[in-house]
């Protein structure tokens, strides 16, 4: 690449195969909700050709780099690029955490009276502004709840307490690893990425058992405004760690293929930033959800 | 004590904030800011665990593990 200023990309039918994927996955998915027999196959064929497309698309991206196609100017467009995706991302989380803050905070104390909202407990006769809210409004003319009342959320000592625990450890391992690359140090990079993989994988299963209990103890989706926040937030949250772990695990064959260096590893940065992320998310879970 | 807990957090989000100014402006410089500042992240963010742990071992603080209303 000889020339300083810009970066021109070449031709290429990545961005193509890209579109009809994303087409074909969402044709599969409106059919699949209609209840149309062809509607989930379709879907994975859509499925197939996106991860299909990811790997054409960033294996050339990954070859033109390390054959030292990019300039400085294609490094400073990475880090924008990164930098875009992460505020979606702070943008995402902070509609969540804003809805459960706005339920939790505003709307529910304002459905039992609160504020100027004197003559609202007349339109819900016996309807309690608690958190979690056991009764929504809509339940008190039915004369059901939300959700069972025999439910009670896991103990914060219990499950949550061990998923933090560990989605913590892998914080700490992939800051060694980190220190690791920067020094030089290949094989415990090697060792750390692999132990932080590892506990990332473990927290998904411990999250899966945790959804198990909650669901067999009768909080859904559907259980009023605590179970949509709940699932929602800690849904999204292990959606994340999913695809950090996969972005881990590319990382590593990387590593193994000898693509960074102890000065040049933008890639292994902006996985790394991402995994503190979701992280700090949980923690944020983890404070707001079972502590205050 | 929730005070405490939400001024960690603000201190958390703070260095990871830091480090993604770091990892923006890269070279040797923003490196280094970036890795500093998630060490200092993952250093509060255990500490912040354990404090939580002892706050509740001590009963300065509780969990809402319980429905307030059966």
């Amino acid at each position: 690449m000889s020339n300083q200023n810009y970066y021109i990309p070449h031709g290429t039918y990545w961005p193509v195969i890209g579109s009809i994927g994303i087409s074909t996955t969402f044709v599969g998915l409106a059919n699949l909700m209609h209840d149309v027999s062809w509607g989930a196959p379709v879907m994975g064929l859509g499925l197939t050709i996106l991860v299909f497309m990811l790997f054409g698309w960033l294996g050339t991206v990954v070859n033109e780099s390390i054959s030292g196609t990019y300039n400085k100017q294609v490094d400073r467009t990475f880090r924008w690029g990164m930098s875009w995706f992460i505020f979606s991302e702070v943008m995402f989380f902070a509609a969540f955490f804003g809805a459960l803050f706005y339920a939790r905070i505003l709307s529910v104390p304002w459905l039992g009276g609160a504020d100027n909202n004197i003559f609202t407990p007349e339109l819900w006769e016996g309807f309690k502004a608690t958190w979690p809210l056991v009764n929504t409004p809509g339940d008190i003319g039915q004369g059901g709840t939300a959700f069972s009342t025999n439910f009670k959320l896991v103990d914060a000592w219990g499950l949550p307490a061990i998923n933090t625990a560990l989605l913590l450890s892998s914080g700490v391992t992939i800051t060694y690893a980190h220190h690791a690359l920067r020094k030089g140090h290949r094989n415990a990079l090697i060792a750390w990425m692999i132990a932080t993989i590892a506990l990332g994988v473990l927290f998904l299963g411990f999250q899966i058992t945790e959804y198990g209990h909650a669901y067999h103890d009768g909080l859904k989706l559907t259980s009023g405004i605590y179970g949509s926040t709940f699932y929602l937030l800690t849904g999204f949250h292990g959606f994340h760690v999913t695809v950090g772990a996969i972005m881990l695990t590319v990382i590593l064959y990387r590593i193994q293929k000898g693509h960074f260096n102890s000065e040049n590893h933008f890639a292994f940065e902006g996985v790394a930033w991402y995994w503190h992320f979701v992280d700090v998310v949980w923690l944020g879970l983890f404070v707001f959800v079972y502590w205050i | 004590m929730d005070i405490i807990v939400i001024a960690i957090i603000i201190v958390i989000l703070f260095s990871l904030g830091s480090a993604l100014v770091g990892m923006l402006r890269g070279g040797k410089k923003g490196s280094d800011k970036m890795f500093k500042s998630l060490r200092a992240r993952i250093s509060l963010s255990v500490f912040l665990f354990v404090f939580l742990m002892f706050a509740s071992f001590m009963g300065w603080i509780e969990p809402n593990n319980v429905l307030p209303t059966q």
